[in-house]
């Protein structure tokens, strides 16, 4: 590996040359086909749907799937389908959205911290340990209600608890990867710290905390299902598929269909998001560029 | 090595004093006190409770009452259920959810790390596809979902096991292995993204290129690299672990610590939840220092001076 | 190969989930035992201090008072030899001196004597403010009472002159006399609930916060506490000492398994042999058939409504509150949705209780046009001008699906938009407690099949339970009247008076009484429930249960 060659390349071909082997990558294109089609079907769905995701039908409950109802109904008689395609909004904005929370929080701090060492490092780690030990069940509820049942509760809520995760990931990285060889070339070779945060440290680290970040967007979605389940989700009639398996979960002896769908719409995206994440960690290892 | 020890623990003492502090503000800050009950109880009744647990006082006197309480081994009284002290609650209930959580862990590992490995060291087979997609799967069934599914097939279809309750092996089969699906996928999932890592290092090539037995490669320098990150995220893990889950305790009934902690909050049980957080706070801050001395054990490069 | 798997894991999550609903083989459980379950860990099993049916289930098998109810809800006397009567000389002519003769043939389960100072003990204990029992306001009646639990910052020997005037005295062993500030023609029921029970003095001050732990939990009741594995279950025995018919039940089991799909899973493994239905079951249950032989339906004394906040704007206006009463189809909610589950409700006294009037209300019968000339009436052309309305909610069970049917309901049948905001319980009780709310959802239970538990303390000005800040005081001097009244005839016109003054002015949307809907094992026998059996039905007379194999 050339260490020399890569600090006098330009900055953009890191992302460039990325890019270039993503698309490489045959199961990381479908799983980012998949995302970007499942958001597609979300937002122009609507327009064609003959349902609507709130409306009720009282005599048509808990129905299996028919072909006047292809996933059947709910419990208040709601086109099961159509209520599944709207969730996905929401519950694609709560995995990503906790996640670029989490992101904004937890790398930087993480970076920041594993780089710098000594009594800075310590400090923010005592705080990490901090934010580890509190609560967050009691923050949460304080968040709801404060904010109400809105979807931002929700992102907020699981972002402000879970960065702390990839913080002490990301430094747990720095620490190992600054003792390695090219860094010390690097810093020989009079890269500032900074410099060599960002362009050494940092996306070497980038490997193990794109495989969690893609774990923890459909681990962000059962948060909210299990936020659901003990009584402080969303705000209804707006459906996600966390509150959808919940309600499906009350009548899983009367119509288990209501549980299944949403479970396996969330192990598709699942399945999605662990292509690409893997595909990107791939694409981003600095060790594989040509 | 035990000045760094001494350090961590006197900083440990701090960070619990913290998060017991904003707890404690955080706990009078959510709407709904202990005796908001749904039936409106009379004001002379909740001036007698009040005077009892001693939320008369002011905050900071409430708050010195516990640290006081704290000082002498009392973790205070519970407050939902009034006649056992947070200290025998917590003790009675730590066996068990530690023993679940103890034994799901074990679990998780058994079946991540041998996982990952397969399917880091077979890159694009069909045993690293297999392992993508079991831990997908398991991961994409949220606990009280799988675990209503386990009941469902094991106890009320074949009658092999039974729904729940505490006190013998075969109350805890069905409880540990939902327990441990999600933390065993992502331990696989970790542990295949480390290896990779690690078998693309520079070192790892020269000892291939060098002719060392593949083996000897894979435990001198592979496992042993690659378990880095898997140990950092497997210290919270347990934490999260034999701190309990709400969702399972409560779906198995198991007489355990993580459903009292969160009825706890549900109830606005101060005693309880001040307790549990103490003790919450000393067993995640503690494995993480546990974790850090791992490091320093496993990768002899990272030192703490 | 990966599309094969993934098709291979849904088809196997698809059997599974097809073949969910069994049907379950009754191997014959052991000879004489009895497994129920109560909905989780006691918070403390003190008859002076309980307040929830949890504790309640308990406390009934090992304690009895002087008197208790029937199957309909009746007095009978237990402790006393006779139900104190003005006739029979137990209450004095001005209805405020209470005598009763207490059975010289009860014992406690050591074989002691129940005797009057049992009872002087435990009722003076009920009104120690350092003990702050949270039913005890029910008994401020008593003489010098609420004066005794007031003294929470008195001394220790102002605090016992207190506890000397409290009106309660042995006359002699056998006899014991309560005197009350005024008359109150409910007291004997207050005399059959838990916090009257007798208790043991000795036990308790040689144990302290210890005796309900067994074997120190000494009762009179039938059964005996052997066993308390703290939120796993309690296990009780036939008490072999017990004065009257001995329990025909060698072992009563009470288990604490807390979620409802875990309950019915476990009653269909044979492990309970009572359990409710998880709600949306129902249908299912009935057309099961196996289960839909097992099922137990009774109607509870309890009622569901959505209470509006008066003072809060739109729901100022009278009109407006009967326009949504009259706008709610509540029958097709019973019947679509909750399996036929339940009563529909237009009033506020539930059936089964002294009181219910299937008349009142008819206004509120589902009628668009009706509830739209309501409309009209509150000064709205149309519902879009009222705005949006918000409605509160605990997140808990199926409050969603009850509130999400209301907010379709007055959608399209007044046009006006309904907001719902679910919260998290005790920020919603807090919030509903402190009249911070706009329209919520809630219920209330008996605490005793009487009317005058379910008007003056709700609607009644400033009273403790009315948080819709209701206020009348035609309504009031009806309440001040009836619950003096020691002509019952009278007494029962003055509160159906009173209540149909409520029912006119609909401080709260009526929407059903609640009716239990739960499977029994076939080889549980004798089984007798009450309108007031919480979520164990029949707990009022575990005595009489016989298991058949």
């Amino acid at each position: 590996m050339t260490i020399a060659a890569e600090s006098v390349r330009p900055h953009h071909t890191l992302w460039g040359d990325a890019w270039i082997r993503l698309r490489r990558n045959k199961l990381a294109v479908t799983g980012g086909v998949l995302i970007l089609l499942i958001a597609l079907i979300a937002i122009i769905y609507p327009f064609f749907s003959k349902y609507d995701f709130a409306s009720q039908d009282l005599n048509a409950i808990l129905q299996s799937p028919s072909s006047e109802h292809l996933l059947g109904t709910d419990e208040l008689g709601r086109d099961v389908l159509t209520r599944l395609i709207y969730g996905a909004r929401t519950s694609l904005m709560v995995g990503i959205f906790t996640q670029l929370i989490v992101l904004a929080i937890g790398l930087p701090l993480g970076a920041f911290s594993g780089a710098t060492g000594g009594r800075t490092d310590n400090f923010i780690m005592r705080f990490v340990d901090v934010i580890y030990a509190f609560p967050d069940l009691l923050l949460i509820i304080l968040l709801r209600s404060i904010l109400g049942g809105s979807i931002y509760m929700i992102f907020l809520a699981i972002g402000l608890v879970n960065w702390v995760g990839v913080a002490r990931l990301v430094r747990g990285q720095i620490l190992s990867l600054k003792q390695r060889d090219f860094v010390t070339a690097a810093r020989v070779l009079g890269g500032s710290g900074g410099y060599i945060t960002t362009r050494h440290l940092l996306p070497n680290s980038l490997g193990p905390v794109i495989v969690t970040v893609t774990f923890n967007i459909p681990r962000a979605i059962f948060t909210e299902a299990a936020l659901s389940y003990i009584g402080i989700g969303v705000q209804p009639p707006t459906p996600s598929w966390g509150a959808m398996i919940r309600d499906g979960y009350n009548v899983i002896f009367a119509a288990p269909h209501l549980v299944l769908f949403p479970a396996i719409a969330i192990g598709i995206i699942m399945l999605s998001f662990t292509f690409l994440g893997d595909g990107l960690r791939d694409a981003l290892d600095p060790r594989l560029r040509r | 090595m035990t000045r760094y020890i001494i350090n961590r623990v006197f900083w440990l003492i701090i960070v619990l004093l913290v998060v017991s502090f904003i707890t404690f503000s955080l706990m009078h800050l959510v709407p709904g006190g202990p005796w908001d009950k749904e039936k409106t109880l009379a004001p002379q009744v909740v001036d007698a409770l009040n005077k009892k647990y001693g939320l008369d006082k002011p905050f900071y006197a409430q708050f010195g009452d516990f640290i006081w309480g704290i000082l002498h081994g009392d973790l205070g009284v519970s407050y939902s259920f009034q006649d056992r002290s947070v200290t025998s609650i917590i003790l009675q209930g730590l066996p068990k959810t530690a023993t679940l959580g103890v034994i799901a862990f074990i679990l998780a590992i058994l079946i991540g790390i041998p996982f990952g490995m397969a399917a880091a060291l077979k890159q694009n087979s069909i045993v690293d596809y297999l392992s993508v997609i079991f831990s997908t799967i398991f991961a994409s069934i949220p606990g009280f979902v799988l675990g209503i599914l386990l009941i469902i097939i094991f106890s009320v279809e074949l009658h092999w096991l039974p729904t729940g309750g505490w006190g013998s092996i075969q109350q805890i089969i069905m409880p540990a292995f939902a327990l441990a699906t999600l933390p065993a996928a992502f331990i696989a999932r970790i542990t295949r993204a480390s290896t990779l890592e690690v078998l693309r290092q520079d070192y790892v090539r020269t000892a291939q290129a060098m002719g060392i037995k593949q083996r000897t490669i894979l435990v001198r320098h592979i496992l042993r690299n690659a378990l880095i990150p898997v140990v950092t995220m497997a210290g919270p893990e347990l934490a999260f672990l034999i701190s309990g889950s709400f969702i399972i305790e409560n779906l198995f009934s198991i007489p355990g610590i993580g459903r009292m902690f969160v009825n706890g909050v549900f109830a606005r049980d101060y005693g309880l939840i001040m307790g549990s957080v103490i003790f919450y706070g000393f067993v995640i801050a503690g494995l993480n220092l546990v974790v850090d001395i791992l490091y320093a054990v496993i990768d002899p490069r990272i030192r703490y001076d | 190969m990966v599309k094969k798997i993934l098709i291979l894991f849904f088809s196997l999550l698809i059997i599974t989930s097809l073949v969910v609903m069994p049907a379950c083989s009754s191997a014959p459980t052991g000879p004489q035992v009895l497994t129920v379950n109560i909905a989780g860990e006691p918070s403390q099993i003190d008859p002076n201090r309980a307040s929830w049916s949890t504790e309640r289930t308990v406390i009934m098998q090992v304690f009895e008072g002087l008197l208790g109810f029937n199957q309909d809800l009746t007095l009978r006397a237990i402790g006393a030899t006779e139900i104190p009567t003005i006739d029979n000389g137990g209450i004095s002519a001005d209805g405020k001196t209470y005598t009763f003769n207490l059975n010289q043939d009860v014992t406690w389960s050591d074989g002691t004597k129940v005797t009057a100072n049992d009872y002087v003990y435990s009722i003076k204990r009920l009104f120690d403010p350092d003990l702050a029992a949270e039913y005890t306001s029910f008994y401020f009646g008593i003489v010098g009472g609420e004066a005794y639990y007031s003294a929470i910052d008195q001394d220790a020997a102002t605090k016992a002159q207190l506890k000397d005037a409290v009106g309660v005295r042995a006359v002699d062993q056998y006899t014991l006399e309560i005197k009350l500030d005024a008359a109150r023609p409910t007291f004997l029921q207050l005399m059959a609930l838990w916090p009257s029970y007798p208790l043991r003095q000795d036990i308790i001050s040689q144990y302290g916060d210890t005796w309900t732990e067994p074997p120190h939990y000494i009762g009179n009741g039938p059964f005996l506490m052997t066993e308390w594995v703290h939120s796993d279950h309690i296990t009780l025995v036939k008490n072999p000492n017990y004065w009257g018919d001995k329990a025909k039940l060698d072992t009563l089991t009470l288990n604490m398994i807390t979620d409802a799909n875990a309950l019915f899973a476990a009653y269909q493994n044979n492990e309970v042999d009572i359990a409710g239905v998880p709600a949306g079951t129902e249908s299912t249950v009935m057309a099961d058939p196996v289960l839909g032989l097992e099922i137990l339906r009774y109607a509870e004394l309890t009622t569901f409504a959505f209470q509006f906040n008066v003072d809060a704007a739109p729901f100022t206006n009278k009109n407006l509150r009967k326009a949504l009463n009259a706008a709610i189809d509540r029958e097709s909610f019973i019947n679509n949705i909750r399996g036929g589950v339940g009563q529909a409700a237009y009033s506020w006294i539930p059936p089964g209780m002294p009181g219910y009037d299937a008349t009142l209300g008819a206004d509120y019968h589902f009628d668009v046009t009706k509830a739209q000339a309501f409309l009209t009436a509150a000064g709205y052309n149309n519902g879009s001008e009222v705005g949006e309305l918000r409605l509160q909610y605990a997140d808990t069970g199926i409050n969603p699906t009850i509130a999400q049917f209301v907010q379709q309901q007055v959608k399209v049948n007044l046009n006006i938009d309904v907001v719902l905001e679910p919260m998290e319980r005790k920020a919603f009780t807090q919030a509903v407690n402190a009249e911070q709310y706009t329209w919520a959802w809630y219920g209330w239970g008996a605490d005793y099949p009487d009317p005058d538990n379910w008007l003056p303390q709700l609607f009644g000005t400033d009273a403790g339970n009315n948080h819709t800040n209701y206020s009348n005081p035609a309504f009031d001097a009806l309440c001040t009247q009836a619950l003096a009244e020691l002509d019952n005839t009278v007494r029962l016109q003055l509160w159906a008076d009173a209540q149909a003054m409520v029912v006119d002015d609909a401080p709260v949307l009526f929407m059903q009484y609640r009716e239990r809907f739960v499977v029994v094992k076939p080889h549980v026998k004798g089984l007798k429930y009450t309108g007031m059996d919480g979520d164990v039905p029949g707990d009022m007379f575990f005595a009489n249960v016989w298991i058949e194999n």
